[in-house]
Order: C-alpha cells, then sequence, then structure tokens
C-alpha cells in the first residue's frame, strides 16, 4: 500500500510538469499581456511601459522566462510572483485555498448529507409520490442555473433580512467570541454551500436509490427477511452497507472537482475564494499567478482521484493494491 | 413501512433549517466617543465644510476588486488608488473635487517666482506621518526622487522633464523646499499635486537596496504601514475587505478645531458582482454605490425615500468614447515591413486619409438616437478630451461635426462614390466597395451597443461596417502592437488632475495614445506639427488665458480633422445613504471618497 502510493505521487511530477508547460504556452499565445490594461490611461508612456517589462521579465524571450520559472521552483520553492498584487503567487493561493476548501466541504455536505437519507428513503418507498416528487424536485435543482438561484437566494436574504448578503464574514466578526465567530461563518456560508451543494443533489440520491433497490432484490436480503428481521435491519443493517461502495469512490472524486468549480458561486455570493483569483488573474494576464492556481487545482484534483482510490480499498476488501 | 427512513428524510430537512437560521442577530453600530489624546499641529489645516460634525460610525463602500498594493507611487490600478490617494497618502497641494480648485495641503503656502523658474513651498509645522515622526523636506524630497527615478520610470516620469532637463529639488531647511525648473512650467502645480509624500524613515533603505517596488505591498502588518493621509490601515483582509481608520497625527481639523477625520473607520467591501452590490446596498451593509448603469438610474431615483437614500446627480463622466481610423504607418526600424508604408491596405488607407471621408462619417452618426437607446438618455454630446464634465477645461464651442445625414451624403456624392452595381454598397471611383470592420471590446456592452448603431447609420450612407466585438487584450494587441485593425471604437479615461497637460501623450505626435498614428519620429502632417507646438506653449506658461486660447486652437485643429470621431459620454449618478452628513461626490475621481475625511454620521435615534 505504501509503496503504491508513493508510486502515485511520483507519477504526478511529470504530469504537473506538463500541465505547466502547456499552462505556460496557452499564456504564451494569447493575444496582449498584463501589460495590456494600460491602453486606456492617456498618462503612461512607451517608456514607462518598458520599465514595467523590464521589472516583471517580461522583455525576455518565452523559453528564458519558463526556464526561470522551473528553475525557482525546483531550487527555491518559489512559485514566482504575482504582477498585479506584488505578492508572491504561494502566498495569495493559500489564502484563497482555505476558503474554497471550507465552501466546498460545506456543499459536499448539503448534497450528501441530503442524497444518502433522501435516496434511501425514495427506494425504500419505490414509485411512490414521494419518491416521484423527490426526483421532479432532484431536477428542477439540477437545472437550475446556479447564476439564477444564487441571485433568487441573495434575493431573499436582502428583503427578509434573514441571512447576509454575501460575503464571508460580518464586519464585526473580530470583536464576536469564538461562539459567534462559528454561527457568523455558519450564517454566510449557508446559501453559497446550499447553491452549490443542491446542483449535483440530483444525481447522486438517483444514484444512492438505484444502488439500494439493486441490492434489496439480491437473495440475501429475501434470506434475511425471511428469517424475520426486523425490516429496519434488513435496509439499514444489511442491504445499506452493501450499496453505499460505489457512492464513496464518487465521494473522492468530487473533492478534487468542487475546488475547482464553485467560480461563479464565489463571484456571485463575494466568498474570497480561489476559483475567483484564478478568474482575475486569467483576465489581466497576470502569468504566474494563473500557472499557479492551475497547478494547485490540478493537484488537489489529482489528490483527490488518490483518496478515492484509496477509500475504495478500505470499504471494500476485495480491492487491494500492491 | 421502515420508520427510520422517515427519520433520516425529516432529519436532513432539520439539520438544514437548523444551519440557515442559526443566530439573527443584526449587528448594531457602536458609537464611541473619540478623545483626542494628541496635541494638535503647530499650523492645523483647516477644512472648510458644509457643517461640522461629531466623531464616530463607519461608511461602507462596495468595490468590486481589491487594492493590489498599498504602494501607490507603483500601483496601477483604480482600485489600489482608491484606497491610497488621499486616504492613506496626501501631497503637498490637495485638488479640491468640490471646487476643481488646488489648494494647500502638507503645505501652508508656495510662490513661484517671476520668470517661473524657481517655486518655494512652505511646509506645514507640526504635520506628522502616523507613527507621529515629523513631516519634513527629508521626506517631500525623498518622495519626489522615487517619481523621477529612472529604473522605476513611474507613470509621473515624463512630467518632471519639461524643457528636457529634470526638476532640481532642494531644502533649505527642515520645512522648506525649492523646486527649479529649466523655464515656466503650467503643470508645476498640477504635478506637485501628484506626489503622494510617503516616509523616508520607513522606506528609505527599501529604496536604497532597489526593493522600492515592492515595498508597501498589501501584506504589510497595518502598524508598519505608515502613512501620511488622514487614514492609516486598521486591517486588509484578501478578497475580503479593507479596513482604515483615523490617522491620529493627521493635520487636518474643522472650524472647532476639533481633529479630522470625523468617522472611525472607512471600510471597502470587496464585492465582484454589481448585482450582489446592489442587493447588499438595499440590505443596508453598504452604505453608499458606484457605477450604477444607466437602465437602472429609474429605480434607484424612485426608492430613495423607500431606501433612505439620495441618489446623487454628478453629470457627464470625465471619460470619452470615439472611433478611430487606423492611419499609421511603420515607424520601428526593426519592423519586417518597409518603414514608412501603412498597416492598413492601401485602398482603404486612402479612403481614411481623406478628411471629408472621415468628416462624413461623424456627419452620419445620429448621436441623439444613441444617446436615447444606449444609455437610455443619460448621457450627452461630447467632443474633446475635457468633456462637459470638466468644469475648467470643457470648450462649449469647438468644432464639431455633428448629425447631418443630407451634408454626410452630399460629402460622399462629392467624393465621386456611388452604388454602381445596385447591391446597397457604394465603390469609390476605381470600383471597390466601402467596407470596413470596426472592433471594439466585446465587455463593455456600451461601446458594442454603440457600434450596431453606427453600422446601421453607415448603412445608410451606403457604407458597409462589420461590427466585431473582441476581448479587452485582443483589442489593445490590435491597437498598439500589430496594427492590425481598420476602425476601433474606444475610449480613454481622464487624467488626475483632468488637464490637458496631464493627457498630453494623446495629442502629440509622438505620443503612445495618440492612436489614429502612434509614436511619429517627426509629425507627418502640418497640422499635427502645428499641434505640437501648441501642446509645448500650452505646458510652458503660467498664463490661464494663454493656455485656455492654445487648448482652444489644438481642440479646434483636431476635430476640423476628424481624427477622433466623437461619440456620446455617459452620466453619472451614485445612490448613498442618508445618514452622513458633509458628503459631496463630484465626477471628478475618487467621486465619493475624496473628502470621506470631512463626512461625519449623523446622531440617529436608538432604535429598539
Amino acid at each position: 500500500m505504501r509503496t503504491y502510493i508513493l508510486r502515485r505521487l511520483l507519477q504526478m511530477i511529470p504530469l504537473l510538469l506538463g500541465i505547466s508547460f502547456l499552462t505556460f504556452i496557452l499564456l504564451q499565445l494569447a493575444p496582449g499581456d498584463f501589460l495590456s490594461a494600460q491602453a486606456e490611461n492617456p498618462m503612461v508612456s512607451q517608456e514607462r511601459l518598458e520599465a514595467m517589462k523590464h521589472q516583471f521579465g517580461l522583455d525576455k524571450p518565452w523559453y528564458v522566462q519558463y526556464g526561470l520559472y522551473l528553475e525557482n521552483i525546483f531550487l527555491h520553492f518559489d512559485f514566482g510572483e504575482s504582477f498585479a498584487r506584488h505578492q508572491k503567487v504561494f502566498v495569495i493561493l493559500r489564502e484563497g485555498l482555505l476558503n474554497t476548501l471550507l465552501l466546498a466541504l460545506a456543499a459536499a455536505l448539503v448534497t450528501w448529507g441530503l442524497a444518502i437519507p433522501l435516496g434511501v428513503w425514495s427506494a425504500v418507498r419505490q414509485y411512490s409520490w414521494l419518491d416521484k416528487s423527490l426526483s421532479v424536485f432532484g431536477v428542477i435543482g439540477l437545472s437550475i442555473p446556479e447564476v439564477l438561484s444564487g441571485l433568487l437566494l441573495l434575493m431573499l436574504a436582502a428583503r427578509t433580512g434573514w441571512l447576509p448578503v454575501g460575503g464571508m464574514r460580518s464586519l464585526d466578526y473580530d470583536q464576536m467570541d469564538w461562539v459567534g465567530k462559528g454561527a457568523d461563518l455558519l450564517r454566510h456560508l449557508a446559501l453559497p454551500a446550499l447553491v452549490v451543494g443542491l446542483t449535483p443533489l440530483a444525481g447522486r440520491m438517483r444514484q444512492m436509490r438505484g444502488n439500494l433497490l439493486d441490492v434489496l432484490r439480491l437473495d440475501y436480503v429475501t434470506t434475511a427477511r425471511a428469517k424475520g428481521l426486523p425490516e429496519n435491519v434488513v435496509v439499514f443493517k444489511h442491504a445499506l452497507r452493501n450499496a453505499i461502495n460505489p457512492l464513496i469512490t464518487l465521494f473522492g472524486y468530487t473533492l478534487g472537482s468542487l475546488v475547482s468549480g464553485a467560480l461563479i458561486v464565489e463571484i456571485i455570493f463575494a466568498w474570497p475564494g480561489l476559483g475567483r483569483i484564478t478568474f482575475e488573474a486569467l483576465q489581466a494576464q497576470d502569468q504566474y499567478l494563473v500557472l499557479g492556481s492551475v497547478l494547485m487545482a490540478s493537484f488537489v484534483l489529482v489528490l483527490g482521484n488518490l483518496v478515492a482510490d484509496l477509500l475504495l480499498a478500505i470499504a471494500d476488501p476485495r480491492i487491494a493494491y500492491a | 413501512m421502515p420508520r427510520r427512513a422517515q427519520w433520516l428524510g425529516l432529519a436532513a430537512v432539520l439539520w438544514l433549517a437548523g444551519g440557515l437560521l442559526t443566530g439573527c442577530g443584526g449587528a448594531g453600530q457602536a458609537r464611541s466617543a473619540y478623545k483626542d489624546t494628541v496635541a494638535l499641529p503647530a499650523e492645523p489645516l483647516v477644512e472648510e465644510m458644509a457643517e461640522p460634525g461629531t466623531h464616530g460610525g463607519r461608511f461602507v463602500f462596495a468595490e468590486t476588486a481589491p487594492p493590489r498594493t498599498f504602494n501607490t507611487i507603483m500601483a496601477n490600478e483604480s482600485s489600489s488608488f482608491d484606497v491610497t490617494d488621499g486616504r492613506l497618502f496626501t501631497t503637498l497641494v490637495d485638488f479640491n473635487n468640490a471646487t476643481e480648485q488646488l489648494t494647500p495641503q502638507l503645505c501652508t503656502s508656495w510662490e513661484i517666482t517671476p520668470d517661473g523658474r524657481t517655486s518655494t513651498w512652505h511646509l506645514r509645522h507640526g504635520a506628522a506621518f502616523s507613527d507621529g515622526h515629523p513631516i519634513t523636506s527629508t521626506d517631500i524630497l525623498f518622495s519626489f526622487s522615487i517619481y523621477m527615478d529612472d529604473t522605476l520610470h513611474t507613470s509621473l516620469y515624463d512630467f518632471f522633464k519639461p524643457y528636457g532637463q529634470k526638476f532640481k529639488l532642494s531644502a533649505p531647511d527642515s520645512y522648506t523646499v525649492v523646486i527649479e525648473t529649466a523655464g515656466p512650467y503650467a503643470m508645476l502645480v498640477p504635478v506637485v499635486a501628484s506626489v503622494y509624500i510617503v516616509p523616508e524613515h520607513i522606506l528609505g533603505d527599501a529604496y536604497r537596496h532597489g526593493q522600492f517596488a515592492s515595498a508597501y505591498d498589501v501584506n504589510t502588518p497595518p502598524e508598519k504601514l505608515v502613512t501620511s493621509g488622514p487614514w492609516k490601515l486598521k486591517e486588509y483582509v484578501p478578497n475580503e475587505k479593507t479596513v482604515l481608520e483615523r490617522n491620529p497625527y493627521w493635520c487636518g481639523v474643522d472650524a472647532n478645531h476639533q481633529r479630522l477625520p470625523y468617522l472611525d473607520e472607512v471600510v471597502y467591501l470587496i464585492v465582484p458582482d454589481q448585482n450582489t452590490a446592489a442587493l447588499k446596498f438595499e440590505a443596508g451593509e453598504v452604505d453608499a454605490l458606484d457605477d450604477i448603469k444607466p437602465e437602472n438610474f429609474k429605480s434607484y431615483t424612485d426608492n430613495q425615500k423607500k431606501g433612505n437614500f439620495t441618489f446623487y446627480d454628478l453629470g457627464p463622466s470625465l471619460n470619452t468614447n470615439f472611433l478611430i481610423l487606423n492611419l499609421n504607418r511603420v515607424h520601428d526600424p526593426k519592423s519586417k515591413k518597409k518603414l514608412g508604408s501603412t498597416y492598413l491596405d492601401p485602398v482603404k488607407y486612402a479612403w481614411f486619409n481623406n478628411r471629408d471621408f472621415r468628416i462624413a462619417i461623424s456627419k452620419a452618426i445620429d448621436r441623439d438616437a444613441i444617446i436615447k437607446s444606449v444609455y437610455n438618455g443619460y448621457a450627452v454630446k461630447n467632443w474633446s478630451t475635457m468633456t462637459p464634465g470638466n468644469k475648467t477645461w470643457y470648450t462649449p464651442d469647438v468644432v464639431k461635426y455633428d448629425y447631418d445625414l443630407e451634408g454626410a451624403k452630399q460629402l460622399i456624392a462629392k467624393l465621386g462614390w456611388k452604388d454602381t452595381n445596385g447591391d446597397g454598397v457604394i465603390e469609390d471611383t476605381q470600383g471597390h466597395p466601402i467596407r470596413f470592420s470596426l472592433k471594439t471590446n466585446s465587455s463593455n456592452v456600451m461601446r458594442v451597443a454603440m457600434a450596431n448603431f453606427i453600422k446601421d447609420d453607415l448603412a445608410k450612407l451606403g457604407i458597409q461596417v462589420d461590427a466585431t466585438p473582441l476581448e479587452f487584450n485582443s483589442l489593445i494587441t490590435n491597437l498598439r502592437t500589430d496594427f492590425n485593425y481598420e476602425t476601433i471604437l474606444l475610449g480613454l479615461q481622464s487624467a488626475t488632475p483632468p488637464d490637458p497637460g496631464m493627457g498630453q501623450n494623446v495629442w502629440r505626435s509622438s505620443g503612445l495614445t495618440h492612436y489614429w498614428n502612434i509614436k511619429q519620429p517627426k509629425p507627418e502632417t502640418a497640422v499635427e506639427a502645428r499641434i505640437d507646438s501648441l501642446v509645448e506653449k500650452n505646458v510652458t506658461t503660467l498664463d490661464m488665458a494663454e493656455r485656455q486660447r492654445t487648448w482652444t486652437e489644438m481642440q479646434n485643429l483636431l476635430n476640423q480633422e476628424c481624427l477622433f470621431i466623437w461619440l456620446p459620454t455617459v452620466e453619472y449618478r451614485v445612490p448613498i445613504r442618508n445618514r452622513f452628513g458633509n458628503l459631496h461626490p463630484t465626477i471628478t475621481p475618487h467621486r465619493i471618497l475624496w473628502n470621506i475625511d470631512r463626512v461625519f454620521a449623523k446622531a440617529q435615534k436608538p432604535s429598539a
């Protein structure tokens, strides 16, 4: 097992190198550069542009820029500096990643906390009105775009005053005790987590329902029922354990994609996450910040896949990695 | 029937509801009395204002982007300037947005010798940085030397070199600074008003070690960020907010000699989406909004009473919109193309180079229709880089070619261009159909709409226009680097202070924003040579009447040539909560916050 993990981690190095090279080439091919934004300012002269180009190292050929970038990573573990923010890329991304992970975890809680019980519920009451209305509800949740549901929820928050309108913390956050801080964070987290979490809900719910239905038809369940076990024990102790296996794998995979998939929600809810940082960097062609965030997102994605594989091995004794 | 399944479902619903409704308390604002612990300066700066206020309170402002640095000298974007300029850092001379006059700030007075070469600046005794260190001539000389540094090459750099010679600064004593220029220089005071004073005792070492560009970045701990302005940094949370608190050593006071600023805090909240910002304003989480779209003006006007805010009319913007035709020639000896050849197809170059054709285009554009449809009526016609929003430099009666479709048709007929093959598009005398592309940046909805109006208007002349919205960076590459365009619809921001002398790059034939034909080694036409000499005259005199005269002539010359085909400029309105006193939003940059050190929160009735 340990060698397997080590091998998977080592495989990441060429993968990330390739990703960084591709991203760098794409950024070079894109028209304009970080300094293009200065075009509407009548006070900027040619010499000023040259001085800035030199300051950012943009006057060197692309292969020299890329070489220096790799050298700094391998020799100093330094991912370069953002042009716009005059700050180390690593510092900027670290701040965003924690906030995004918080949102991603809360959203995962919404998805899975609702999908599993609702999936079970509709499986044991297959074809009832409840089963049908749950799937209608799920499909609606799946098909409303995040922009719309996000803005509608924010409008509700603004009109009723029940919840804050976007943001991550109140202005008086620092004056609160830890209970107040936690509650404040939770209040700000509720709406964005709901929006991110509801989209994949329908799929997961149907998956849970289908898996459980499959298992409930198996012989050993009939045996358990024939033995006279109560239905509760049959469903939760015998059937559910086997039905939940594929969902564990899925959970690991979604972890990776959640980090990169919350851009729209982060913008609408003014959530200070990684998606916004990447998006702004892309718009401004802040190249080392773009590279850094692409590498970070890829790293988390690959790590998520690894975690999924490992979880599967733990949950299912039949799977073993040599 | 499994009862546990029901319980699980119920638990899920309850869990969600519980999370949603935990703690619904509204945040009240505590009003603490301010005790001034620092003695007032020997020469306090007495600020004029509508009514003296009281201390306390907080102003929350929504911005789409966070500041990128607190180093105002190296910053490039307005989200940084909004926090630094006039807030964290101040200048010897202040541009007063309300009066559009330059008034003493960190100096008490200045005089200029009759020959216009030597100016003497008397510093304010008792003015101090936010750490209590006095602001002396050492700091003034230090700040100027950074702006004039050859390697840093700040955006103001060129303005310190009138007559090709740099300013000479000296300090006879700690509270006097002398500036010598090679001759009279109109931009002297505006430039001094743009030099933000930074502390030598903090930043001197960084500068001498070549690390100034990265000093005062956003990670600087607040206690290390020593400022010269009315405010200092309290807290910076990346992508969330920037909080300023009062600088206890600030030299400004009100008529009753109470120290300014009145407010305890100014908060810049980062809200990337404008719809969210509007909802935050509605919910009372934000006190003011900027950049409201004209299509929403009516709903803000109607809701003023209900929402307890005022929707201030700031008048026309200082930023411009225009159409330019590509008349660029190859000036770069390193280029693969032949020196002096045109980037444009010679056939099209010949059209665009024809003044009558340019005038015909300008006359074909129905600007009233654009104002009515694109801007919902909230825009004005504009014919210069200094718009009607500029009190000092707007010239109402410049030469202009406004909508006159018949006149345009006559001009085209005079050229001998007509539709010979009946396809609805006119041809020139060699039979080339008159068709060109119009590029603009796709992110600006108003400009895209204007481009489509122009396409329809020119179709009435038989000219076929292909409107092509492009992503901003591609457009700028076309505009400045590869010159791969026929016409572009673009705009220019206002220079600060809004003085034609600060926008010389637009007017000089050698300028980088002289967009129709940039960076000419020497003026290509007699008109451009004349404009160049007028710019030179305009900035090398101190006589305001002479400056106005040359300025009017510059605009008339340019407009007679119709090199900029001018388009309407938008009007601004901003909503601000009614609970503040001394607010005076203006159209000049830092529209709402320019005098926030004089703004106070009105006493509120205690609410239940």
